[in-house]
């Protein structure tokens, strides 16, 4: 790759030389006309060597400027020859122009006839260069569908495994809830049972949100899309997330834009997206902190997204977006991870607290509906979680 | 006078668990069917006031029974709760939510959600 990357290098240099080596070029070329020049002189236009090496900078112009660079080099090749031609190069008498024209003629051919050398060179080497392109980034699309299509196996494998998992972990799991509850009510007024019990229950509110994230990874049957205001979704997640909202001391701002349009969302699976957001900020701020929650309308405009992970690929400059910001005033997340966030089961949490899905299930959900999360540290502390969403009616497959 | 409860669940531990819980309570009188496809029988028998009922049996399918219940004239005004793994808290809140035309649970619920629910559905 590298060797053809130079050899490619070398071949546009020598194409039609611009600027400066324009500049050199043209002043070689010149230069090496008017020294010929002067050793024709000097040799009183006699001397068949100079007149020959003539064609050295006429094919040399050619080469860089093809049939006008050839036929310019010749057409001054022959002014500067020309007043010596007339002389008979044997006896040195003076003849007429016959000899002086046939000698530009042939400088003025050997010009066009090398020009269209190197323009014929010129349409292998594009025509080539084409196919290369295309052979490269042939390689390039097949080597990402393959890892995708890995990929995708390897989810729907998680995903069949998960359900299946999530399903018969479940059964035991109300077994042991019910259990401890109708224990809670034999068991009333002792303490120690009832601390006990309070542990069990925690344990299975534990194991039950890991089976939860099971679920929801595996769940990517079709979408129901349906257009509706994006604003009552978020404030419904809030809603739903208040009680952890409160136990951690969080102080909710929601600065909720009336003017967005209505965006075309399963309204679920978007809730699910907005809760697993803001559950993830209210833990990275345990303690306390301030959870932003901010909706708007743009155009996008080049490189605004930049200094996000993953890179934003499915909207263009220019495309209106829904945008919803979710600020946190917490810890924030290590730059080594960050982009690796989205990756299944990958969780910054402490052991226990995360089950390393919840982003994931959200990154998959947005890409169900061509929309885009990213997410990036602030500057002033803590993460900036932002979603985009098409307005408009577009072409979602699940 | 006790409400009458039918549990038609694959998993023997659950219902027996079920019973426990809500006769403990002193409210019910819980009636386990492990056998999908004995449960309208079983229902004949019994005339439960309200069906818990899971939705994936090695059997039938719980929305076949649902089904069926309906289809029975002396059962097709008892009210069904669908307790199952296939929904999430999320997706039925705490106490249950109307998913179509029944009311899902889901599982692991928690003894006084299951309550609740229940009470929404056989109070008079």
């Amino acid at each position: 790759m590298t060797d053809t990357y130079e050899f490619n290098t070398l071949i546009e240099r020598w194409r039609k030389p611009r600027g400066r080596r324009a500049v050199a070029a043209v002043l070689f070329i010149a230069l090496f006309i008017a020294l010929v020049g002067v050793l024709v002189y000097a040799t009183g236009g006699t001397s068949f060597v100079w007149l020959n090496t003539m064609y050295f900078p006429i094919i040399l112009a050619a080469a860089a400027y093809r049939m006008p660079g050839g036929a310019a080099a010749a057409l001054a090749a022959g002014l500067v020859v020309g007043p010596f031609m007339p002389l008979d190069v044997h006896t040195g008498i003076p003849q007429d122009c016959a000899n002086w024209l046939m000698r530009g003629g042939v400088f003025m051919l050997v010009g066009a006839v090398t020009g269209l050398l190197f323009t014929w060179i010129d349409l292998q080497y594009d025509s080539l260069r084409q196919a290369y392109d295309q052979l490269a980034f042939s390689h390039e699309e097949l080597r990402k569908t393959q890892l995708e299509l890995i990929q995708a196996e390897k989810l729907e494998s998680l995903g069949r495994l998960a359900a299946g998992v999530a399903h018969e972990v479940k059964n035991p799991l109300a077994v042991l809830q019910l259990g401890i509850d109708y224990l809670a009510i034999s068991s009333a007024g002792d303490k120690a049972a009832a601390e006990t019990i309070e542990e069990m229950d925690e344990a299975i509110k534990k194991a039950d949100r890991v089976i939860k994230g099971l679920v929801d990874y595996s769940r990517f049957e079709e979408l129901d899309l349906k257009t509706q205001p994006l604003n009552p979704i978020i404030e419904e997640a809030l809603n739903l997330v208040k009680h952890e909202i409160i136990k951690e001391h969080i102080i909710v701002e929601s600065r909720l834009s009336p003017e967005i349009p209505p965006v075309p969302v399963d309204r679920g699976k978007i809730q699910q997206v907005f809760i697993n957001l803001f559950i993830n900020g209210t833990h990275a701020m345990e303690g306390g902190g301030k959870l932003t929650v901010v909706t708007s309308q743009s155009l996008l405009t080049e490189g605004a997204f930049d200094s996000f992970s993953p890179p934003l690929t499915q909207f263009a400059p220019g495309d209106s977006v829904v945008i919803a910001d979710i600020f946190d005033t917490g810890t924030g997340v290590p730059e080594d991870k960050i982009g690796k966030l989205f990756d299944p089961f990958f969780t910054t949490k402490p052991v226990g607290k995360g089950t390393g899905l919840g982003l994931s299930v959200c990154h998959k959900i947005m890409e169900l509906h061509t929309g885009w999360i990213g997410i990036k540290n602030r500057k002033d502390g803590g993460a900036q979680v932002t979603i985009l969403l098409k307005p408009e009616k577009r072409d979602v497959s699940a | 006078m006790k409400k009458k409860i039918l549990v038609v669940d694959d998993e023997v531990s659950l219902t027996h668990m079920v019973k426990r819980g809500l006769e403990a309570t002193g409210r019910y009188s819980v009636m386990e069917e492990n056998q999908g496809n004995r449960a309208i029988s079983t229902a004949k028998q019994f005339k439960p006031d309200l069906v818990i009922l899971d939705v994936m049996m090695p059997d039938v399918d719980g929305g076949d029974i649902a089904a069926q219940l309906a289809a029975t004239h002396e059962l097709k005004d008892t009210p069904v709760i669908f307790l199952t793994a296939i929904v999430t808290p999320v997706e039925t809140g705490p106490t249950g939510s109307f998913i179509g035309h029944h009311t899902f649970l889901a599982k692991p619920v928690q003894l006084k959600n299951l309550i609740s629910c229940i009470e929404k559905h056989t109070e008079v």
